[in-house]
């Protein structure tokens, strides 16, 4: 009995690991391969205090989970803006830095590690056998898997998504994806401090070995297998693959040396064939377990009720689907925005228009012997529509990226409504009322649409995680308000009927309205178009400009850079033309077509 | 703070860093065309690396080989698997996974060098190491210092093929095709080079190159399952201090440099401490990797572009 017992203790304990490492990889979309060494940390400090300070449990797991929420935010850190194939090396780095240590550290016991961690009582009883353990590991579990659930399903998770899914765009939104990634990195690592200290009690001994690189795989495996991003699935996953020990020592008759090694093959097989045969794993983001065998054993076509695409289909190839609606949605969007009458109000302006909103001064940027920005002095204003003209290569996309803080000016001054917002970061600049779209428009694909406009929402009460836990009827109502005023601004550029769609499998066209709904959803009050009617067919652009139109009535401040010069001369009010990071002229359209010089040597003579 | 600081003691680290230096320069070249080509992150370097060792021990003992020849029939196997894992493992999922064939690779390239480690592990599990047989190492004593018969061959050997393979890749018509593919595959197939075909090679010479190294390592000491997880590590340094598409040459000094460093670690700690140099090094540039950039690794690029 006590054997089988010890199996389930085992099982609560990968839960922890799995489940937390899913909020790290799975949602946050940040890889880590050091999550056994965070576990480490946490099953060392315990043992440690217990056998030379004679610390007991509580305080010990306690300590235990701090030092491994420290060492987590130490290596989270320099990860913050990493790239995955620098995240993996990072964090392999992480991971035998610790171990190393603690292998050859005297005072941890070297290869052999702290033995006889055992005789801790709780309530003045003694803790011995693993039934003894198993009603705290199951608390202990049940904990973790609750803080991980609210913080994955939640607006705070929303972020938490899109920081994977696209971390620029995400920051454009407002949103401080360092201090989430931080959090999360913390979080997680002392989650994994935690089922360190458990792993420490059930076998009575803190080891490397038992916090080795293996270990680190094979949560990883546990959360592949599972499938990422879904919590139950880690679950699944982990107690699948922790039942493989008994499996091949009890069933299959292994000797312990042959089955550890059956074990780590098993590992092995599950990482390579789940990633060519199912690489969303078993249960992917947004399936529910019951819904498992009939999908698998049922039909083979996956479609959502409305007849549309399931998200984990997308996720399994969201390029390829992409445009799959095809013409039939494309239309059906047209028609809708043509028979619409109300505009939502919510985004008018206050203030008198013509009023220079943003006034750019002497901006400065060289990138080595590029001058990217050479003395941009240029002004926005209220009601109006800008334009910035010029051939490729000007540099008009990299004012947009100066003037929103993704690159730092070396020279100049910026000021949004008499406020200096030079060198502020992009999310700290659409939080004070200026937002950005991007060329090649950066949905978040695996979201969907309404879930892109309301990551876009400002000063939502479910993205502080102390909201979650201590205000979640505030939390509660903070979401529908959330989502009713994204379905607003979805319905206000035609695609409310697309909702619940995942962003990647709509058409470029539709794409680019969700993105713009997606930033005037942020309620900024200056509105930066990067190419708002490139790459999109005829209907869509008639459909595009009436919207930027809308935007002038509200007397939101707009600034579009354009190449086509007839959205141009339909939209713009007033109009810069650049040239090598210089602004060489400015004024109306007719009045820049009227130089000859200009004329010839980009309107072309007509 | 100084351990044993002597000229004698100087000399001597000197030499086992300069050793140790042309080991991890060998596997850096060979593990750096294949990351800096393929942009593969294959951890399952380790597999290759570690069934060479095994398999030059074997065809040793069981079948009387030669020295020389165990080194390279052990190094072909290595060669083989790199290729049969692209052709068979790799390729398919970079087509399947589109934008995310980066992190998917690297899991299945994990589970590869998972299922690769403990096969051998299950294969040999009643000796778990295995000694390189026919190879009676000398020793030559130079005043103070002693450098073995296998430090030289080490040596002569890493360079002899790091420059090779440099020569291969700057002066001939196939080394031409390869620089093609590392800085646009899609171009070169408009040229008419299939850079599948460019990968497979790249995998089989990188494979090979660690394959050689693999043998030495063993023969110093005896063929381990554990023995490639250091090696990659080191390469992975080698490969991101040189710059993924520098030359062999560049990768091979830093893997030099690299080796040095650790050896001469031994004088300001004890023994046990200095693999964690590597570690630390790796660990702290890439932590401020994000504050300089690249241009570290750019004023380090010699290489012909």
């Amino acid at each position: 009995m006590e054997l089988q017992v010890s199996y389930v203790n085992e099982i609560l304990i990968f839960v922890i690991f799995a489940v937390s490492l899913n909020l790290l990889l799975g949602n946050t979309g940040q890889v880590s391969v050091a999550h056994a060494a965070f576990g480490a940390v946490g099953g060392y400090a315990l043992a440690y205090l217990f056998l030379h300070h004679g610390t007991q449990l509580w305080l010990g797991t306690l300590i235990g989970i701090i030092a491994a929420g420290l060492v987590g935010f130490i290596v989270g850190l320099p990860a913050l803006r990493l790239t995955t194939e620098w995240l993996i090396l990072l964090t392999l780095a992480a991971q035998t830095i610790i171990i190393t240590l603690a292998t050859t550290s005297s005072s941890f016991g070297g290869t052999y590690g702290l033995q006889n961690v055992s005789g801790f009582e709780i309530f003045g009883k003694k803790l011995q056998q693993p039934s003894d353990f198993l009603p705290l590991f199951i608390v202990f579990a049940a904990v973790v898997v609750l803080i991980v659930y609210r913080m994955a399903e939640s607006p705070y998770g929303r972020v938490l998504r899109g920081i994977r899914e696209d971390d620029v765009a995400c920051r454009s939104l407002g949103k401080n994806i360092y201090t989430f990634k931080l959090t999360v990195f913390g979080v997680t690592a002392a989650m994994a401090g935690l089922a360190g200290t458990m792993l420490v009690e059930q076998n009575q001994l803190a080891s490397p070995s038992l916090f080795g690189f293996d270990q680190s795989t094979a949560i990883v495996a546990m959360v592949i297998l599972g499938g990422t991003g879904n919590i139950v699935g880690a679950i699944l996953g982990a107690t699948v693959l922790t039942l493989l020990t008994p499996f091949f020592e009890n069933v299959l008759n292994f000797s312990a040396d042959r089955a550890s090694l059956w074990r780590l093959i098993a590992y092995g097989i599950v990482l390579v064939v789940v990633m060519l045969v199912r690489p969303q794993g078993l249960l992917p983001e947004g399936v529910s377990l019951w819904s498992l065998p009939r999908r698998m054993f049922g039909r083979r076509k996956r479609t959502t009720e409305a007849g549309l695409p399931s998200p984990d289909e997308v996720s399994r190839g969201a390029l390829a689907s992409t445009g799959d609606l095809g013409l039939e949605a494309d239309a059906h969007a047209l028609t809708e925005l043509r028979h619409r009458g109300a505009l939502p109000t919510t985004g008018a302006v206050e203030g008198k228009v013509g009023d220079v909103v943003l006034s750019v001064v002497n901006l400065n940027k060289r990138f080595g012997g590029i001058t990217a920005a050479d003395d941009l002095t240029m002004q926005l204003r209220r009601g109006t529509i800008t334009a910035l003209v010029g051939p490729n290569g000007a540099g008009k996309t990299t004012v947009f990226n100066l003037l929103t803080g993704a690159i730092r000016p070396d020279a100049g001054e910026i000021t949004l409504n008499g406020r200096d917002i030079t060198g502020l970061h992009p999310n700290q600049v659409t939080r004070l009322g200026m937002a950005r779209s991007f060329q090649d428009v950066r949905t978040f694909p695996r979201l969907t649409a309404a879930d892109n406009v309301m990551l876009a929402v400002q000063d939502q009460p479910g993205e502080h995680i102390s909201n979650l836990f201590l205000r979640p009827r505030r939390t509660r109502a903070g979401e529908r308000e959330t989502r009713d005023t994204a379905l607003q601004w979805l319905s206000f550029v035609g695609m409310e009927r697309f909702a619940d769609y995942p962003a990647g499998a709509l058409a470029f066209g539709q794409q680019k309205l969700v993105a713009l709904a997606r930033i005037l959803a942020t309620n900024a009050e200056v509105v930066l178009l990067d190419e708002p009617a490139s790459g999109i067919d005829q209907q869509w652009v008639d459909v595009m400009l009436g919207l930027i139109e809308e935007l002038r009535t509200q007397r939101r401040t707009v600034c579009i850079v354009e190449h086509n010069l007839h959205v141009v001369g339909r939209l713009a009010d007033h109009t810069y033309f650049m040239e090598l990071g210089r602004i060489t002229a400015q004024g109306t359209f007719e009045e820049l077509t009227g130089e000859r010089r200009l004329a010839e040597a980009y309107f072309g003579t007509a | 703070m100084f351990h044993d600081l002597t000229v004698d003691n100087f000399l001597q680290l000197t030499i086992a860093g300069v050793v140790n230096g042309s080991a991890y320069a060998l596997v850096g070249a060979g593990f750096g065309l294949i990351l800096g080509v393929t942009g593969r992150f294959h951890f399952a370097f380790t597999f290759t690396y570690t069934i060479a060792a095994y398999i030059a021990a074997e065809v040793g003992v069981s079948w009387g080989m030669p020295f020389w020849a165990a080194v390279i029939f052990g190094a072909l196997v290595a060669m083989v698997f790199g290729v049969v894992f692209e052709r068979l493992i790799y390729r398919p999922l970079a087509a399947q996974a589109g934008p995310y064939a980066l992190l998917v690779i690297f899991v299945a390239s994990l589970g590869l060098a998972i299922i690769g480690r403990n096969v051998i592990g299950l294969i040999w599990i009643n000796s778990a190491s295995q000694q390189i047989s026919g190879f009676s190492n000398l020793g030559y004593n130079y005043g103070p210092v002693t450098v073995t018969k296998l430090n030289f061959i080490t040596v002569i050997t890493s360079w002899v093929l790091i420059v090779a393979l440099t020569a291969i890749l700057s002066y001939t018509g196939l080394g031409r095709v390869v620089r093609a593919v590392r800085a646009n595959p899609e171009m070169s197939l408009v040229v008419g080079v299939d850079p599948r075909t460019v990968y497979l090679a790249v995998f089989g010479v990188g494979s090979l190159l660690g394959g050689v190294a693999a043998v030495f390592d063993a023969t110093q000491t005896a063929a381990v399952p554990d023995m490639g997880f250091n090696p990659l590590f080191y390469a992975f340094v080698v490969a991101f201090l040189a710059g993924l598409g520098s030359s062999p040459l560049v990768m091979g000094l830093v893997g030099l440099g690299l080796g040095l460093v650790e050896s001469w670690a031994a004088l300001f700690m004890s023994n046990q401490w200095t693999s964690l140099v590597v570690f630390g090094i790796l660990f702290v540039y890439v932590a401020l990797r994000p504050l300089q950039a690249s241009s570290f690794a750019r004023r380090l690029r010699l290489a012909p572009a």
